[in-house]
């Protein structure tokens, strides 16, 4: 068997060194080559575009909640129960309504005038914003059905949690 | 992680849609006086939020000129530092309009090769709205605002480290 001499291994490993650096600067050429901001521009409106339905369908069933879920409607529920009821109910009412969270804040304040406790009323406004019954087709679609449920589930208990501890939090500074 | 680039144009959530034509066709049929209000009122907000579908195109054609997907990933990605953590808690809170609205972005950044745990945190510390801020302090006080961004900004970075745990927990 011929075996290359030691000259001839470091001649090739150099060439392979000299073809690997060329070779990386190719590709960083390549790389560093800008497509045209008209071209890139294109193509994140037409992923928007393809989204639109999804979007649509979203903002449509966001109407819909609007009218058929009234403040009044979520103000009634809140009546004569547990602190832990309460807090609950302001949690699933906030997932369920859908609109501008300046909404949640009106609504919100309606409801401590009432006499509804400030534990459903942070975690009302707090999952107003983050859960929503409305979007979670389209957070299914975009993101996948397993990292819907945790997110979901993890800010469904989180919202309970910062309810609380802001309440309790403020009756010790009070 | 999926890779949107290079794939051919199709809508999505057609039937999504569809459904929601259906659900409207039916309101319309047998209850006229709560579909229109219904119809007007998705009309409304989507006049509302057109403004910021523009900045959401705009915001992804801009970060996918002048970064790289690597660079995506070295800021947002696996081997970021706290400094991710920071700027996904940061885009949170900044970000204006529904949720919904900034899918197509953060879509964008996950096939670039964002963190889920990253999106967690920045749909989390969302409900930091920095200009409804003096509306809050105006209707609960400064001391509840203060102390509800407070808890918020820490409830956002820990769902977002949980989520992680579950995550990898999930895969071991």
């Amino acid at each position: 068997m011929n075996e290359p001499d030691s000259c001839s291994i470091f001649t090739h490993r150099r060439q392979g060194k000299i073809k690997k650096s060329a070779g990386e600067k190719n590709q960083r050429k390549q790389s560093g080559q800008r497509p045209a901001f008209r071209k890139v521009l294109q193509k994140s409106a037409l992923a928007f575009l393809a989204m639109a339905p999804l979007l649509l369908g979203v903002i449509g069933l966001v109407g819909l909640f609007q009218v058929i879920v009234t403040p009044k409607m979520l103000a009634s529920l809140f009546r004569g129960n547990s602190l832990f009821v309460d807090t609950l109910l302001g949690t699933l009412t906030g997932s369920i309504a859908a609109g501008n969270p300046i909404v949640s804040y009106l609504v919100g304040g309606e409801l401590l005038d009432n006499g509804v406790s400030l534990y459903a009323v942070t975690a009302f406004i707090l999952s107003w914003v983050t859960l929503g019954f409305v979007q979670l087709p389209a957070e299914v679609e975009v993101f996948g059905g397993e990292f819907t449920l945790y997110r979901n589930i993890l800010s469904f208990i989180f919202t309970m949690f910062i309810a609380v501890l802001t309440t309790l939090t403020l009756q010790v500074l009070s | 992680m999926k890779k949107q680039q290079n794939k051919p144009f199709a809508f999505r959530g057609k039937y999504f849609f569809l459904s929601v034509c259906i659900l409207y066709g039916v309101l319309f049929l047998f209850n006229r006086e709560s579909a229109q209000p219904a119809l007007l009122k998705s009309v409304h907000v989507l006049v509302r939020i057109l403004p910021i579908f523009v900045v959401v195109i705009l915001f992804t054609a801009l970060l996918n000129y002048f970064l790289q997907p690597r660079q995506i990933a070295g800021y947002l990605g696996r081997d970021s530092s706290y400094m991710g953590w920071l700027w996904a808690l940061a885009g949170g809170v900044i970000s204006h309009g529904p949720m919904y609205a900034w899918y197509p972005l953060l879509e964008d950044l996950r096939s670039n090769g964002m963190r889920d745990e990253l999106i967690v945190v920045f749909f989390a510390s969302r409900t930091i709205k920095i200009p409804l801020l003096p509306i809050m302090i105006d209707h609960f006080g400064l001391k509840f605002t203060v102390v509800l961004s407070f808890y918020i900004l820490i409830g956002a970075l820990l769902q977002g480290y949980f989520y992680g745990l579950l995550k990898r927990s999930k895969v071991s």
